[in-house]
């Protein structure tokens, strides 16, 4: 009974960590608008948490670069599973302008499986909200099968 | 004296909270935006400007040979677009046009891509008279007697 009741509180507030590989800081900034007032994406239950471990959604802003490649994957294999993976911005997967620099580690599909992908440059906050209740749909279909 | 911003206080009580109900009222953008890219495959005359100015280099080409000419697909790749709007502004032929779709999301990156197809005729051949033909043989067969003569007198051959 308790571990329903967890369930269902769980898929009503999952909850987000943002990793930055290498980006400009314009998707960054958007993303930390839509926990602003005037977005608001905590009354859907969103809630940005500081560590990996707490994380259902993980959000990668940035190509990845060779710096932030191996605390990429680090980072990732805290998360614990069921994870849902969102690109954003039109960096992390064909890494837009970056794309052949000596310093871009290729997509981000190389090093995770990537389930919700949000294009733009830079996204607007609604298309990241769009995003992210997505990610929360996905989210909830992964625990169900588990 | 009385309390300080009482009047404000009691104003903001009864005032619409901040928060855009975003899901629910879908929300106008401004003039001028550059959103989702949309393509008038009826207007371009596959110049390739728009390649040779995208920085992302998120347009590709493919031409394909048919029986009525060549058919040109060219595919723009959204989630590879850095929105500058350098394409719609270099085509002549204003075939590419930024709309207001903003909300891009989705789990196939394959659906993010814009295309579009046209077919583009090759010029017809020009019809040649007889007088004409036959200077052209003519012609070839000097350059072709010439060539053997080179030949012949070629020491090593």
């Amino acid at each position: 009974m308790f571990k329903k009741i967890i369930d269902n509180s769980m898929a009503k507030s999952p909850w987000i960590y943002h990793i930055n590989t290498g980006s400009c800081n314009g998707c960054d900034i958007e993303l930390v608008s839509v926990i602003t007032p005037r977005y608001d994406a905590e009354r859907m239950g969103f809630k940005l948490t500081g560590t990996p471990r707490h994380a259902d959604i993980v959000v990668v802003s940035g190509p990845v670069t060779s710096q932030s490649k191996e605390r990429l994957v680090r980072t990732l294999a805290q998360v614990p599973e069921p994870r849902v993976i969102v690109s954003l911005g039109s960096c992390p997967r064909p890494c837009n302008v970056f794309k052949g620099s000596y310093s871009v580690e290729g997509p981000l599909d190389k090093f995770c499986e990537v389930d919700v992908s949000v294009a733009g440059c830079t996204p607007k906050p609604e298309a990241i909200i769009d995003g992210l209740a997505l990610a929360a749909q996905i989210l909830k279909e992964k625990r169900r099968q588990k | 004296m009385g309390l300080p911003f009482i009047k404000e206080a009691i104003t903001q009580l009864f005032s619409k909270p901040s928060t855009e109900k975003y899901p629910l009222v879908k929300k106008e953008v401004s003039d001028g935006f550059r959103g989702k890219l949309v393509f008038h495959p009826e207007l371009c005359i596959n110049c390739g400007m728009c390649m040779r100015v995208c920085a992302p280099q998120a347009i590709t080409r493919t031409i394909e040979k048919t029986e009525e000419g060549d058919r040109i697909t060219m595919e723009f790749h959204m989630g590879s677009c850095t929105f500058c709007s350098m394409c719609a502004d270099f085509c002549s032929k204003n075939s590419i046009e930024l709309s207001k779709e903003y909300s891009m999301v989705v789990t196939n990156e394959d659906d993010l891509k814009v295309r579009g197809s046209f077919i583009k005729k090759a010029p017809p051949k020009k019809e040649l008279s007889p007088e004409q033909l036959a200077k052209l043989k003519a012609a070839k067969a000097a350059k072709d007697g010439k060539a053997e003569e080179e030949f012949d007198s070629c020491p090593d051959a």
